[in-house]
């Protein structure tokens, strides 16, 4: 995995271990066969007669491309003083359509140290093939269509793109990478924006390495497959590093020869994947298959070097870092102004007051991430930090003013879900303090966002469970029962014409609150295009003061009627006043529903009638509700006075996931709330 | 979760504290500048935030070599300023920055610190479809938590690009005031300065003045108000004051050229083109032997760009003069791809072994970008398409090629490169001339819909959708995408509460169509489209093409009213009811006729029981003044109402 690079720059020390260590080390492996297995494409390899029965295969969903096989290997191989990681690829496209001429475009990321190690690509090679009358043609990758370019500090994007495609183009491209990164053992991922009739993945990694697999699939493997075979190697030595009065230049090949655990992975016909609504990331959906390294042993006699073994060790080493444990214990001017809170009797009161305290000194730069790039006494002089520097520093400050915090880690909703039985750190990008209260409750605070209140983490944060470090380690589930909730409340009047007139007030409540701290105009300017009908005579900010409560908005609105009064009036005020619309619009899901926080709107209506007039015909009074009251909905119309009526709507979900299974109940219980909604009040002048 | 904190009152306890964390700077430090206390209430007043002070400079060396300096301070107001709390400076192969520094004060003018290099981030300026570019950025951001504080940049850009000089524009958006701003020009002897000012408050400008043997114009604004941006009115951009500059004289690696005209332009760009359209003799004979036999002019250009769009595709690939000079079009036959100089180069001269002239024309494109300044002649282009005139057509007309799409009807300019000013590339020296207009009558929708109502309320309906012109560009790649994709794009666009799309599917307009279009088809189920109450079912006939009034100004309208997409807009609805509804009440027609517009909506019963509901919106180019906008507003409203109008039905069996 790329994502953390500066947890394993330690383990480049263990690439010079002396080859004389590299003793066979066969014996503890697990005894596994292993079939030979042909490769699935064989490149530069496609005649006539194949290409054509390819094309003849209808392209899934009328998808503009797709890929007919992508095939990867991993390996490590010896090299002087140390050894890297040799992945190959090679990949063959089917270009049906012109929207599908991107994919003929191929993007491949470099990884780069600071002491100028680097990920190389060698032997790329391209062709694309046009089928025109029976003969096909065949054209080179040339090297004037690769460019190189600097990303950032640490990477470089390789890019290529392959000649002459046309509709119905095969192209057909291959390249190796060699890392000296072991880390970085390439990741696969099976699945993509186009089609997939054939993907498949193998690695072979020497017994003296072994790896974590994550992998995450909607659809079962076609083929998943273990086994060892031998393994053989060169590693080279330079003499001089060991032995000062050689010449400079000599050295020593010895041949390893141990056994290499091998895995290989097949997915075929996977679907096009493209994003829906109310998904994490798409990582949790595509097929992948995630690497991080685990453990080197060179030998039986030697102890297991364990890169990442338990969770336990995990946590160890990152509070042992520089950028993680060591910022808790740094003294900054934040700690020494945290000190004086210890005051404070109530520790929830005072956890929060630290917290104010961290948001007025140090602002979010926006950027996610577990470790801390800067020292912690230049983030307080700078100001501004990632959500890891300005959160480390709110526990270290959380503890200078006597609270027992402990960081908590967790991955964002971008970021992906946790696989809690994998101690793999990459799979977290992000903390906050966890504080643990004299009654046995417990506080999660974060402080990249002023606009939340203490007790609320930000939404992306809302994502299965967090990892508590410390002496009392465990999982806690980050799950909030807080909802985003929508209210509304409205005294109308209505005219013979039809018309409504009157006083609304909006509020926005729970996670809606921090969504909605905004300046008048624009909570001005939401209300009314999502109230397009309504015309606002004055709007007014009602409440907005403090984090925690409500943002209320004030609108004095009215909505017209028709040209002249009218004996019969037909009402829709709900409808109206809610706007509400299906957000389940697509008929069928294939994944879950996942969403950070569950949505909750309410509206209590309180009409008065023109003189003369009455409610002839009212809707039914309903109740709705999905099994194990996943979701309800109530609907209440009361006649308080001979010209009044009340009209009650609540429509809410009372959890965050719903299964693909669930899907169409939750659908079709959105659909009947509103068409609730949307039947009308009759109002006639007898 | 976690047990909810009482907001208790340690607020004031809090800022003591907070004031004590914020960091000194070592001694005494340098005296305060930009107070927010300083500030005029005029200018805190609907502004994010504030422009102390801005000096641009631009000093042109030589014909070849410009240096622009810019120092700029900004008071942040408020977080919706915070974007001026951060400064991206460009440079690439032909720029380069000699210097970036900046520096940070809080609200007192206290300096808080000093842009460090270490905290300024280089960038890639990937446009993200480019294969390759050299477009890079240096990056630094000096927000801080706490409003309202001041950020101070001050860089340097050395270029060897000088066919762009600086435009000065201190304010360039809304909600955002300007103290104080200056702009200087520094001229070499001999070397002309060409400039046009726009909207320049009395005062602003400022003699020319000789210093030794440079020649420095300057130009300096002080306390503009911040502005609003209105609905259907000019960018703010244009409502401010600006200067645009450029050169009489340049040179870009070795390419001298002159542009006191646009024919200068046309010219230098014609000759840094030239001699790049040698094609592979097989191909000119191809191009010959498609042309063979057909006799009408716009059959045989039609045929060339068939042949362009099936054999090419767009690379984009941007390094340093390439970003004007294009790669010769045996590139473009070895590799079937190029960026548009390229494809265009290419394009004109497989028209020239077809036997017909062609011109490449440059145009500045993008949906949102307003025409070049005709005035000004000057580099202010990013795209260039090519211009056929045809002979043999009386009265004169030209087809125009945009040769970078694969799937761009023929001769069509739509949003992207339409209704705007091209500069002809010819070797004596082009002219500007306009490309393709699309007005009312070309760019329409027009749709029939077939609506069944069943008793309880529910309904199917087909909808078929017609966009031709403008109208078309939105839908113009929906083809393209995966069916799944399609069903989800129409979807998340469908104006309806409460709908399950069943069907979509597409059919274009004939080729030769004057303006290219595209039907689409849906199948539609809508539950609870008209729910009954009691005797009654209540039904708004106008499904899908309901016209919001615009939104209410706070204020009176400040700028002119600028409508300048004309369109048309024909829904024909047939409402099928079931045998137990008949209608009770039917919405009156309306007609309205002025010249903002045209609108007409009717319902009628017909004799096998259906109801015809038809709807006509006509809107043309116009422009007018803020002081008519109650009046369209009111026309709007109109329209609003109409087209809410419901109808009521009375059930027979109840």
């Amino acid at each position: 995995m790329r994502a953390d690079f500066t947890f394993f720059i330690s383990v480049a020390s263990f690439n010079s271990l002396p080859a004389w260590a590299l003793a066979l080390c066969t014996g503890w492996l697990l005894t596994l066969t292993a079939q030979a297995q042909d490769a699935p494409l064989r490149f530069g390899r496609l005649d006539a007669r194949e290409a054509a029965a390819l094309l003849a295969v209808p392209t899934p969903n009328s998808a503009a491309a797709e890929v007919l096989c992508d095939f990867g290997q991993s390996t490590i191989q010896g090299k002087t003083e140390g050894f890297e990681l040799r992945f190959e690829r090679t990949a063959r496209l089917l270009i049906r359509r012109q929207a599908g001429y991107e994919h003929a475009t191929v993007r491949v990321l470099l990884y780069h140290d600071q002491k100028g190690s680097r990920e190389q690509i060698r032997q790329l090679k391209g062709f694309t093939y046009n089928l025109t009358n029976g003969t096909l043609s065949k054209e080179p990758l040339r090297t004037e269509a690769v460019f190189s370019r600097k990303v950032d500090e640490r990477l470089d994007e390789y890019a290529f793109t392959l000649p002459n495609v046309r509709e119905g183009s095969i192209v057909e491209f291959t390249y190796v990478l060699i890392s000296p990164f072991l880390f970085n053992l390439q990741d696969w991922q099976f699945q993509g924006a186009i089609p997939v009739r054939w993907s498949e993945y193998r690695t072979s990694i020497p017994s003296f390495y072994r790896y974590k697999e994550l992998s995450r699939t909607y659809w079962p493997f076609d083929v998943n497959e273990t086994g060892t075979k031998p393994y053989t190697t060169l590693y080279r030595e330079n003499m001089h590093s060991l032995n000062g009065n050689l010449p400079t230049g000599s050295n020593s090949t010895y041949t390893i020869d141990t056994k290499a655990l091998t895995r290989r992975w097949v997915l075929k016909n996977l679907p096009a994947f493209h994003t829906e609504p109310f998904m994490t990331t798409e990582r949790d959906y595509l097929s992948r298959v995630d690497f991080e390294l685990e453990r080197i042993q060179f030998s039986e006699q030697q102890a297991p070097q364990f890169i990442a073994g338990s969770w336990a060790e995990i946590e160890k080493e990152l509070l042992e870092e520089e950028g993680f444990g060591q910022y808790l214990r740094a003294t900054t001017p934040l700690s020494t102004a945290a000190a004086p809170l210890r005051t404070l009797p109530d520790p929830a009161a005072r956890a929060a007051a630290v917290r104010e305290q961290v948001l007025a000194a140090v602002g979010h730069n926006g950027t996610t991430g577990l470790h801390a790039r800067h020292p912690a006494k230049k983030v307080v002089e700078l100001r501004q930090g990632s959500a890891a520097e300005v959160n480390l520093l709110l526990v270290a400050a959380l503890r200078a003013a006597g609270l027992e915090a402990q960081p908590l880690l967790l991955s964002t909703r971008s970021h992906g879900k946790i696989q809690t039985e994998l101690p793999v750190v990459t799979q977290f990008n992000y903390v906050v303090a966890h504080v643990a209260l004299p009654d046995g409750q417990q506080l999660l605070l974060d402080a990249t966002d002023a606009s939340l209140p203490p007790a609320l983490l930000p939404a992306n944060c809302l994502n299965g469970q967090g990892r508590l470090l410390g002496p009392a380690g465990r999982w806690v589930n980050l799950t909030t029962a807080t909802p985003h909730l929508l209210y509304t409340q409205a005294q109308l009047a209505l005219a013979p014409d039809g018309s409504l007139r009157g006083d609304i007030r909006q509020e926005y409540g729970g996670y809606a609150a921090a969504e909605f701290r905004l300046p008048l105009p624009e909570l001005r300017r939401h209300w009314q295009q999502t109230h397009p009908d309504w015309e606002i005579n004055k709007a007014e900010v009602l409440a907005q003061e403090a984090p925690g409560r409500p943002v209320a908005l004030g609108v004095q609105a009215h909505l017209p009627g028709g040209p002249a009064p009218a004996p019969t009036l037909y009402l829709r005020p709900m409808q109206q006043l809610l706007a509400l619309s299906n957000p389940f619009r697509a008929a069928e899901r294939r994944y879950p529903v996942d969403l950070a926080t569950a949505p909750r709107t309410e509206c209590t209506l309180e009409l008065t009638l023109p003189p003369g007039y009455v409610a002839a015909e009212l809707p039914a009074n309903v109740q709705l509700a999905l099994p194990a009251n996943a979701g309800r909905f109530f609907y209440h119309i009361t006649r308080t006075g001979p010209d009044k009526l009340t009209v009650v709507a609540r429509l809410q979900l009372t959890k965050t996931y719903y299964s693909a299974s669930e899907y169409a109940g939750l659908r079709e219980f959105y659909s009947q709330a509103l068409a609730k909604l949307t039947e009308p009040l009759v109002i006639q002048r007898p | 979760m976690a047990a909810l904190l009482s907001s208790s009152s340690f607020r004031v306890l809090l800022l003591v504290l907070a004031a004590a964390a914020a960091p000194r700077p070592a001694g005494a430090g340098p005296a305060p500048r930009y107070a927010v206390a300083d500030l005029p209430a005029a200018l805190r007043e609907n502004a994010h935030a504030v422009v102390r002070q801005q000096q641009e400079a631009l000093v042109v060396k030589s014909v070849g070599r410009t240096v622009e300096t810019t120092r700029r301070a900004v008071t942040i107001l408020d977080e919706a300023g915070s974007r001026w709390a951060s400064e991206l400076v460009y440079y690439s192969s032909l720029n380069t920055i000699s210097y970036f520094r900046g520096a940070v004060y809080d609200a007192t003018g206290r300096q808080l610190r000093q842009l460090r290099s270490q905290d300024i981030r280089d960038i890639s300026l990937s446009d993200g479809f480019s294969l390759a570019t050299d477009a890079r950025g240096r990056v630094a951001d000096l927000s801080q938590p706490t409003y309202p504080y001041t950020v101070e940049f001050e860089y340097e850009v050395v270029s060897a690009n000088p066919l762009f000089y600086s435009t000065w524009r201190p304010q360039p958006v809304e909600q955002l005031s300007v103290e104080q701003a200056s702009f200087r020009v520094t001229m070499p002897a001999g070397l002309a300065l060409r400039y046009q000012e726009r909207q320049l408050p009395a005062g602003a400008a400022q003699a020319k003045t000789t210093q030794g043997t440079q020649e420095v114009y300057a130009w300096e604004v002080r306390n503009l108000p911040a502005l609003e941006e209105e609905p259907d009115g000019p960018a703010v951009g244009e409502r401010t004051p600006s200067v645009y500059t450029a050169p009489s004289e340049f040179e870009v690696q070795g390419h001298a050229g002159q542009l006191r005209s646009w024919e200068d332009l046309s010219r230098w760009t014609y000759e840094l083109n030239a001699g790049r359209a040698d094609l592979p003799p097989a191909l000119v004979a191809g191009m010959q032997a498609l042309v063979q036999g057909e006799t009408d002019e716009r059959a045989r250009i039609r045929k060339v760009y068939k042949f362009l769009q099936a054999n090419t595709r767009y690379i984009s690939v941007q390094l340093g003069l390439g970003g004007w000079q294009t790669f010769p079009a045996s590139a473009v036959a070895a590799n079937g791809y190029g960026d548009c100089k390229a494809l265009t180069n290419y394009c004109q001269a497989l028209l020239g072994a077809a036997g017909i002239r062609a011109h490449a024309a440059l145009v500045r494109a993008g949906s949102d970008e307003q025409d070049i300044r005709t005035a000004f002649p000057s580099s202010q282009f990013n795209h260039v398409v090519l211009c056929v005139p045809l002979t043999q057509q009386a009265p004169a007309d030209t087809v125009w090629l945009e040769c970078t799409s694969q799937t761009n009807p023929f001769g069509y300019m739509g949003g992207f490169t339409g209704n705007r000013h091209a500069l002809l590339l010819l070797p004596e020296g082009g002219r500007l001339i306009p490309t393709p207009r699309y007005g009312a009558a070309e760019n329409r929708r027009e749709r029939h819909a077939d609506v069944f109502l069943d008793a309880s309320g529910n309904a199917t309906a087909t909808l078929r959708t017609l966009r031709t012109g403008l109208e078309y560009d939105g839908v113009a790649g929906l083809p393209g995408l995966e069916l799944s994709e399609q069903k989800k794009y129409i979807g998340n666009r469908l104006a309806l509460p409460n709908f399950t799309l069943n069907k979509v599917s597409f059919q274009p307009l004939a080729p030769t169509a004057a303006v290219p279009g595209l039907t689409e088809t849906l199948a539609l189920t809508l539950p609870g489209l008209a729910p009954p109450s009691g005797r009654r079912v209540f039904l708004t006939p106008n499904l899908l093409s309901r016209l919001p009034v615009p939104a209410a100004s706070v204020g009176a309208r400040q700028s002119e009213v600028r409508l300048d997409y004309a369109f048309t807009q024909l829904d024909t609805i047939q409402l099928h009811l079931p045998a137990s509804l008949r209608p009770e009440q039917l919405p009156a027609p309306v007609q309205l006729t002025t010249a903002f517009g045209t609108y007409s909506s009717q319902l009628q019963a017909l004799p096998d029981g259906t109801l015809r509901y038809i709807r006509r919106l006509e809107m043309p180019r116009t422009r007018f003044s803020a002081s008519e906008y109650p009046a369209y507003l009111e026309f709007r409203r109109k329209v609003s109402a109409a087209d809410k109008a419901q109808l009521v039905l009375l059930k027979t069996d109840a």
